[in-house]
């Protein structure tokens, strides 16, 4: 970490800004929210996974005092609760309530009362009668049968009509070079299918949303929301309201995971009741609502096929992506070019071809959660990359480093349409580093293995976007906006929409502030602040926070830099270009300095020149700035994990794990360290452990719901911290804030192939179909025992 | 097309609040809560700790009338030892349990399960006799007291009984306690010398309920088993006692085969079913590496003393 040790703030550690306030308690969340005179509601959701409905009689529900909404008094259009692709790149197909359920769980009416007992009540005593429910498609291979029934028939893309043909909502396809000449020509070649799993993203908070209506005709909204702005937007269309009669009010978040980067239905819901009950109103999900019927995973089934030379060289790629998605689109569109984008940007195939199809079932919406797609991708490749490796007698470390997209080559940050040169590249450092951590050489050979518990160590490489940027405007939405004021004092308030989920991000953009003007971090507030006060950020998501809004943040500070060095210069009359001013934090006078390098005379503190500004009215010192990053450079991670397989019991347990970062300059070493860590977790449970089915007659989930019926590992079953080896990679980003690239999904990405890799150098067999459950490995050893 | 599923209930599901409107007593004395019982009879569900019967309540699959909090019976919170053996209150914590000395010095396989049990706050809050009253097939403590063949009292005003342990289980949250009676203790005999016990798990993560448990006790005598218990749990409707493989072990030497032997009727014995946590196929084979391991450390602890 030679690199950070030239910042000041940059690369320190020090505590959370919010760590006193959550532990106290006094951090506000959206369900903190309480107006008076506020009422609570409840969604009426479909009891049958594709229904239409007949009729609701709501008369007993109103008899108990709630206000009640059904499909038939929210605006006819359809829409997408996610706005960051581009109109033409958006297919819409929700409605805030609807007639025709599409799953078990999608929102038909809703109720408003004065307590949530009332609403309970009134939601139970709303009749609803349906006129027909079908059999639900539950596989999206017999959802593309033409005889299966249709989900949807037509849809509205930007906003023209278009038919949906055998429940395929959208594909993609494309291809690059001669691919069947590429694969005759090759030595070897592997094909594989695999299957990824349905997870939910249990993000700590389950959905909220409170909506309360001002005079004048506006409503302001507190939500659980990754996009304040993208939330007031959608509200603006669907309700048509001006947008200037719409204020989305930032609120602690706890954690999100890509399950709200779209506007979560209840949001639009509340808003509906509230417009309906002209008073406050509140809806909280609970775990369940939360879990059963708001979000999954992307569930996709792939067809790899990989073809090289002798000589260890990639010559072609085939990838056939078939995703299960649920009953509407959020993302799907955008995920075929992205899926892609991640397969590309893994290894130089030579040629390449793919086929992408989005297929609509009777299941809970799917939605991006944490790599959007690129963790079932690198789990899928890097499997077949392993094998090619194995094939080819070379050492799977060598093969990746041969193959893989590395300084200089181009990379797809989020599909073909954003596209950025790789200008930093800590993958052989961390490749080396991480091999000799992890004991890679001395690793076992399965088939020496004897006695029932085995050892395997696994490895897997992948990446992530930072951001979804670039010198084009493509099919994607990309760009923030930070306002930066110096007070008259010389503290500073810092202005921004983007949303911190819990990880930190803003903490890291007051020390890209704090580095760019001197001033300590405890001088930088974040102001709360809400739409109306904000420019625009599209929504923290794609790894971005930092790497897009950090550089926000750290331009607008330059702007304000000038500005002060400028009025500084005033105040030496001495000094005729304000350039040759420096900043600097004085420790003693607790002020930054601002002073000319080896003329000790020469300088004046930040607070005086703040204050003379003000006294002299020569106007306020502050910046507004909207910033496009002109690239998407990605984030390398490299994870080695050694599992211990029970060969008697089909259990595996994590050994010990070497995760490698590349995350150029890191600014929050410890806030780093526990993205990794988070990442182990949840990669680690998506290869083991977690899995959301669902009942093949009703299409209802058989997990329940409950917490006790949809597991995540516990930390006693993750690696002990002596076990868990971190390491930075030494690298700078040249297009991002001080160096700074992002992390919070390469830490996940390559994780569930690491582990699958370490479970097949244990065993000597390998699984396609994710979780690898204990059930599935111990039938796995009983049949290759015959 | 038209398909005949029955509608799901997820609209009566409520787990911010308990969407069932009931009564909520909370007697002082044993007395007042069994009157209670008898006059509600059949309507009332008593309350312990609540970490089963509250959660049952929210998603509505329990609605009682009337709820009789036990919680402030102190008389049934306690570990007694006594000279026909260990007496333990019903409203006893499980975290008690785990913490106690002489269960862990005497009923090893008891402090194990209690131990193996949800997580610290859950352990705080459930009780023994919560835990076996709501007679999951899966309830950890079942095992242990099943191989220590102990016995429960039950309390109504029409008097008291005892009931040992392996005909207390009925069916899937079924006991044999009648709706007017309470489960007011445990009576663990002590283990004769050269005894030995433990108390195993698979689950899907440390905190969760378990796709099989296993206790096993066996008492040797120069080097010969005189007697072997097995009880299983999650693998039939309510934890069973493995009689056959214990039949067998009698007067067996502990070799390895005669382990695997043990393992395979044991596994015989149990009437699995596939559900989220697991499967059928799974739980059987997995009972068998469990009653296999089980019998190697009770062993181990009988011989070592
Ligand atoms: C997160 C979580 C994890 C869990 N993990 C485990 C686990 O690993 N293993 C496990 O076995 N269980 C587990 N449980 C279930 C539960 O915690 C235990 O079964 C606990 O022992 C129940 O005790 P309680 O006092 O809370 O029972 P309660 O919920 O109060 O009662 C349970 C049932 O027993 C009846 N009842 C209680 N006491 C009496 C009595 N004295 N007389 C007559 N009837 C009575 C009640 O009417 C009710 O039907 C878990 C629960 C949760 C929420």
């Amino acid at each position: 970490m030679g690199v950070t040790s030239r910042f000041r703030f940059i690369g320190k550690r020090v505590p959370r800004r919010d760590g006193v306030l959550k532990v106290t308690g006094a951090a506000k969340f959206a369900y903190d929210i309480e107006i008076p005179g506020m009422l609570y509601g409840r969604i009426f959701k479909s009891p049958y996974a594709h229904a239409i409905v007949d009729r609701i009689d709501k008369s007993e529900a109103e008899r108990l005092g709630a206000v009640v909404i059904t499909y038939e008094d929210v605006p006819k259009v359809l829409f997408n609760t996610r706005l960051v692709s581009v109109d033409e790149a958006t297919y819409k197909d929700w409605e805030v309530l609807t007639k025709h359920p599409k799953y078990v769980g999608e929102p038909i009416a809703a109720v408003a009362a004065r307590s949530e007992e009332v609403a309970q009540r009134a939601l139970e005593a709303l009749r609803v009668e349906f006129k027909e429910v079908f059999k639900p498609v539950l596989d999206p291979f017999e959802a593309m049968d033409p005889a299966a029934p249709k989900i949807h028939r037509k849809i509205v893309l930007a906003n023209r009509w278009v038919d949906v043909v055998n429940n395929v909502g959208a594909t993609l396809e494309y291809s690059e070079g001669d691919v069947d000449k590429a694969f005759r020509d090759a030595d070897v070649v592997i094909e594989r299918r695999f299957k990824t799993n349905r997870r939910y993203h249990l993000q700590l908070e389950p959905k909220v949303a409170v909506c309360k209506p001002e005079v004048g005709g506006s409503i302001t909204v507190w939500t659980t929301t990754q996009s304040l702005h993208n939330t007031r937007i959608l509200i603006s269309q669907v309700f048509g309201i001006p947008m200037s009669k719409v204020n989305v009010v930032k609120t602690f978040l706890g954690g999100a995971f890509g399950s709200s980067i779209h506007t979560n239905l209840v949001t639009l819901i509340a808003v509906a009741l509230c417009l309906k009950a002209r008073r406050p109103v509140k809806i909280a999900l609970t775990r369940e609502d939360d879990i059963l019927h708001d979000h999954v995973s992307y569930q996709m089934h792939f067809r790899i096929k990989a073809g090289a030379r002798r000589d260890g060289r990639l010559v072609a790629g085939e990838f056939e992506n078939v995703m299960d998605i649920g009953a509407h689109q959020i993302q799907a569109y955008p995920l075929l070019g992205t899926a892609l984008g991640w397969f590309v940007s893994l290894y130089k195939w030579g040629s390449i071809r793919y086929v992408g199809k989005a297929v609509y079932t009777n299941k809970v919406p799917t939605c991006a959660f944490r790599g959007y797609g690129n963790p079932q991708v690198t789990w899928a490749v890097e499997t077949v990359i392993d094998e090619v490796a194995e094939e080819l007698n070379m050492d799977p470390l060598d093969f990746r480093l041969k193959n893989y997209r590395g300084l200089g080559d181009i990379f797809w940050g989020q599909g073909p349409t954003v596209k950025t040169v790789i200008k930093s590249d800590g993958v052989p450092e961390l490749m080396r580093k991480g091999a000799e951590l992890i004991g890679w050489y001395r690793r076992p050979k399965p088939w020496e293995q004897r006695g029932r518990f085995r050892r395997g160590i696994g490895l897997a490489r992948g990446f992530h976007t930072s951001g979804a940027g670039g010198p084009i405007s493509g099919e994607v939405i990309d760009y923030t906006g930070a306002i930066l004021k110096v007070n008259e004092d010389g503290s500073i308030d810092y202005v921004t929409a983007l949303q911190d989920h819990g990880g930190g991000t803003l903490d890291a953009h007051v020390k890209i502030i704090a580095e760019e003007l001197g001033v300590p971090p405890e001088k930088i507030n974040v102001v709360w602040s809400d739409t109306f006060t904000t420019v625009y950020d599209v929504c923290t998501h794609a790894s971005r926070g930092v790497y897009v809004g950090g550089e926000g943040a750290r331009r607008a500070a330059a702007k304000v830099k000038e500005r002060i060095l400028e009025y500084a210069s005033r105040l030496l009359p001495k000094v005729v270009n304000p350039e040759a001013l420096k900043m600097e934090y004085d420790e003693e006078l607790d002020d930054v300095v601002i002073y000319v390098e080896g003329m000790p005379g020469e300088k004046v503190t930040l607070s005086e020149v703040a204050r003379t500004a003000w006294q002299r009215n020569w106007g306020s010192i502050s910046a507004s700035v909207s910033y496009r990053a002109t690239a998407a450079p990605p984030s390398f991670t490299v994870y080695f994990v050694e599992v211990e397989v029970d060969t008697e019991t089909g259990i595996v347990r994590p050994v010990k794990v070497v995760a490698g970062a590349d995350l150029g300059t890191v600014i929050n070493p410890d806030l780093a360290a526990g993205q990794i860590h988070g990442g182990f977790a949840q990669g680690w449970s998506m290869a083991v452990l977690e899995d959301v089915v669902y009942d093949p007659e009703s299409g209802e989930p058989l997990n329940k719901g409950l917490i006790t019926d949809y597991k995540v590992p516990m930390a006693p079953d993750l690696p002990a911290l002596d076990n868990f080896t971190v390491i930075f990679a030494s690298t700078y980003e040249p297009t991002g804030p001080f160096g700074a690239k992002g992390i919070g999904e390469a830490a996940a990405n390559p994780v569930a192939a690491a582990v699958a890799n370490a479970i097949a150098n244990a065993l000597g067999i390998r699984f396609y179909e994710l979780p690898i459950t204990p059930e599935k490995v111990l039938e796995a050893i009983k049949e290759r025992r015959g | 097309m038209a398909s005949r599923v029955r509608p799901s209930p997820i609209n009566t599901m409520n787990t911010h609040i308990i969407p069932v409107r009931f009564e909520y007593f909370a007697p002082k004395t044993l007395n007042e809560a069994v009157d209670l019982l008898s006059r509600f009879r059949g309507r009332a569900k008593v309350l312990a700790g609540g970490t089963d019967l509250v959660v049952q309540m929210k998603v509505g699959r329990v609605r009682p009338e009337y709820v009789v909090s036990i919680r402030w019976l102190r008389e049934l919170d306690f570990i007694d030892t006594r000279e026909d053996g260990l007496h333990i209150g019903a409203l006893t914590k499980l975290r008690r349990i785990e913490k106690s000395d002489v269960i862990r010095r005497g009923f090893i396989a008891l402090y194990e399960a209690a131990k193996a049990m949800g997580g610290v706050q859950v352990r705080c809050m459930g009780t023994v006799g919560g835990n076996l009253c709501n007679a999951s097939p899966a309830a950890d403590t079942a095992p242990p007291l099943m191989v220590y063949e102990a016995r429960v009292k039950a309390v109504s005003t029409r008097g008291e009984r005892e009931i040992p342990i392996t005909k207390f289980f009925k069916g899937p949250g079924k006991s044999a306690l009648e709706p007017d009676e309470i489960l007011t203790e445990v009576m663990i005999p002590y283990q004769p010398a050269n005894t030995g016990s433990a108390f195993l798990k698979v689950a899907r993560t440390s905190m969760d309920l378990a796709k099989v448990n296993v206790a096993a006790a066996i008492n040797v005598r120069e080097g010969v088993v005189r007697w072997a218990r097995i009880a299983l749990g999650a693998v039939a409707p309510t934890p069973i006692r493995a009689l056959k493989a214990e039949a067998y072990l009698a007067g067996k030497e502990l070799g390895e085969d005669v382990i695997a032997r043990a393992a395979e009727i044991a596994a015989s014995e149990t009437r699995p079913i596939t559900d989220v946590r697991s499967t059928a196929w799974y739980r059987r084979e997995v009972s068998k590496v469990l009653v296999k391991d089980a019998l190697r450390i009770a062993y181990g602890r009988a011989v070592r003393g």
